[in-house]
């Protein structure tokens, strides 16, 4: 086909396949895993305020397991594409995997068993794996002038990503010494910013680029991206600010600055989705839209915890939002769609006949997963709003379903993958 | 701006631009170096009723978006092979692309016709713009035609979609700030 010569720019060069896509599997099984560990915890969700045990464990397999692990895979894979920068060495790549991947492991098995060396271990893995990820980000977006919305978000991420570790390791630290004044409002301050912070302000950056091209919509504005990166690194700052301070009305403030951030967000996608070319909304978008719904409910729910409601529902109820609700539905979601895109995309520049993103997405294991992964949700919300284990056992187990279910659509992608290469095979040279 | 009256001969205005001295950036992108900063100086010096003209080795259809957005009318024209001569006239831009027989998408990016192929350019667009474009320009196609994309960088993300509408990149040619890409139907 079109022979070397698409290789030959060198800002536009791709990472080998590899090394997104560890991470997006890594991310898959962890997937799986997180939903087991809740399922075997479901007792301990009713009333779940933070501490270590099973619910910790399964909560932070999915934050760095599923959610970092994803988002560092498709900013490894994607930024350098979209911003037109070299990413940076690719041991440096390989190397952020395989810390981050053994600590997200060992840290799990250190919160759920209370076991210190594995905490403080796992701990080290992570926060040295996600350092790398930072550098390596920081340097690709460094002086970069295009999408500076884009760009802004993803400064925010990652400023937020460097507290998020350092919280992270006290926290660690403090569950074996206790010498953290208030080990609650460190812990809650670990979750905003890891939670609306690093993850938010990724999710909010990437969907500004990537559901319009899925869609093949009108491009979001820079000025909301400014605009928006703006509001939500000023809540994040009165935010921090007051929840180290206990000044609840304040928390609350922010929470309602980020709530503006969010409606100028959803309002610009809104009308980018509204513009597209494509008739029909991929099954993706039904794991996007009600993501896109709960993003909001979080935060009003973080304002009530905020103003003084009773923690014992409303704060496994907010974590439920926040974490399953919104960031999980959304990374899944477009984990689903960019899987079989970036092997298309892969399949075609090595010079062979790319693979077709309809031969390579088999239709019934996203829908089933997206389902479910809604089923489970209600399930748990139920569950812990009629304080029943049962509903949360059930809403558990409904989530490791639809989990299975996108780990047999990946393993279904690499065999459609494979059996393509071998049938178009890259012209030899 | 106005594209509809591009049968209508030179601008009123080309005679005040014919007396200017052209500033040739083909130089500059054949030692790999970006003229748009300096042609951004230029275009700040020149006063009302005032003319710039480049010469460029391609239609600089992003220049002239941008210049039509600081008040400047555009009237092009090419003068050979690799040889765009551009007039720019600052009069609030009323008369952007005329002459130049291009067509102006939703997106922004400019179609025309040349011996190989229908082109576009996608230079300069946002995201997903220079896609969304090109997509729509193929998928109005009637007849087996070549398109010849101008584009900033190779557009990876493209592929798949291309794939999916059975269009091909058959080749590529990567000039400072102009990659072309030439596609086909498979």
């Amino acid at each position: 086909m079109f022979a070397g010569a698409f290789l030959t720019g060198a800002a536009d060069r791709l990472l080998p396949p590899s090394v997104p896509y560890r991470f997006f599997i890594t991310a898959l099984v962890l997937h799986v895993a997180a939903w087991s560990l809740l399922l075997a915890g479901a007792d301990q969700v009713l009333g779940f305020q933070g501490g270590l045990g099973p619910v910790l464990a399964a909560l932070h397999l999915v934050t760095l397991g599923v959610l970092a692990m994803t988002a560092i895979g498709a900013a490894f894979q994607l930024l350098p594409v979209a911003m037109g920068r070299q990413l940076g060495p690719l041991w440096a790549c390989r190397l952020t995997w395989w810390l981050l991947a053994p600590g997200t492991v060992v840290l799990a098995f250190g919160m759920a068993t209370a076991t210190t060396a594995a905490l403080h271990g796992g701990a080290t893995l992570v926060v040295g794996g996600l350092s790398v990820a930072l550098v390596l980000l920081a340097r690709t977006l460094a002086g970069v002038r295009a999408l500076p919305g884009v760009v802004r978000h993803a400064w925010v991420a990652l400023a937020s990503l460097a507290g998020v570790a350092v919280l992270g390791l006290l926290l660690v630290v403090d569950f074996s010494t206790g010498w953290l004044p208030d080990h609650q409002a460190a812990a809650a301050l670990h979750a905003v910013l890891g939670g609306y912070g690093f993850m938010g302000n990724l999710a909010l950056g990437f969907a500004y680029v990537l559901v319009p091209m899925f869609v093949l919509g009108g491009a979001v504005p820079d000025a909301v991206g400014k605009r928006t990166s703006a509001l939500a690194a000023l809540a994040l700052v009165i935010g921090g600010v007051a929840i180290l301070e206990g000044a609840g009305p304040v928390v609350a403030l922010a929470g309602l600055v980020g709530l503006v951030a969010v409606t100028e967000h959803l309002r610009a996608l809104a009308k980018a989705i509204k513009s597209r070319m494509k008739k029909r909304l991929e099954t993706f978008f039904r794991l996007l839209i009600p993501a896109w719904a709960l993003l909001p409910a979080s935060l009003l729910a973080g304002i009530a915890l905020a103003l003084g409601a009773p923690p014992e529902r409303l704060a496994p109820l907010w974590g439920l939002l926040l974490v399953f609700g919104w960031l999980l539905s959304f990374v899944t979601g477009i984990l689903q769609r960019i899987m079989p895109f970036l092997a298309s995309m892969h399949s075609g520049i090595t010079g062979g006949k790319p693979a077709l993103l309809s031969r390579l997405t088999a239709a019934r294991p996203l829908a089933l997963h997206a389902a479910l992964h809604g089923l489970a949700l209600l399930f748990i919300a139920a569950g812990i709003l009629t304080d029943s284990v049962l509903l949360v056992r059930l809403g558990a187990g409904l989530g490791l379903a639809g989990a299975l279910a996108l780990l047999a659509f990946a393993v279904e992608l690499a065999r459609r993958y494979r059996a393509h290469r071998l049938a178009n095979p890259p012209p030899s040279h | 701006m106005d594209q509809g009256d591009k049968a209508a001969g030179p601008p009123a205005w080309l005679a005040v631009a014919l007396e200017v001295e052209p500033f040739d950036v083909r130089p500059i992108l054949a030692d790999g170096e970006d003229p748009f900063s300096r042609l951004m100086e230029l275009a700040a010096d020149i006063a009302d009723c005032g003319a710039l003209v480049v010469d460029a080795p391609f239609n600089p259809s992003p220049l002239r978006r941008m210049l039509a957005n600081q008040g400047f009318s555009s009237y092009g024209r090419k003068l050979a092979a690799a040889h765009w001569r551009i007039y720019f006239h600052r009069d609030g831009g009323s008369e952007w692309e005329r002459g130049a027989e291009v067509t102006v998408g939703p997106e922004g990016a400019a179609s025309w016709r040349e011996e190989d192929g229908l082109h576009i350019d996608v230079r300069k667009l946002p995201p997903p713009g220079p896609m969304v474009a090109i997509l729509r320009l193929i998928e109005g196609l009637a007849a087996a035609e070549t398109v010849v994309v101008h584009h900033e960088r190779m557009p990876q993300f493209l592929i798949p979609e291309l794939a999916e509408r059975g269009w091909r990149i058959d080749r590529v040619v990567e000039a400072f700030a102009n990659v072309q890409l030439w596609l086909e139907r498979e």
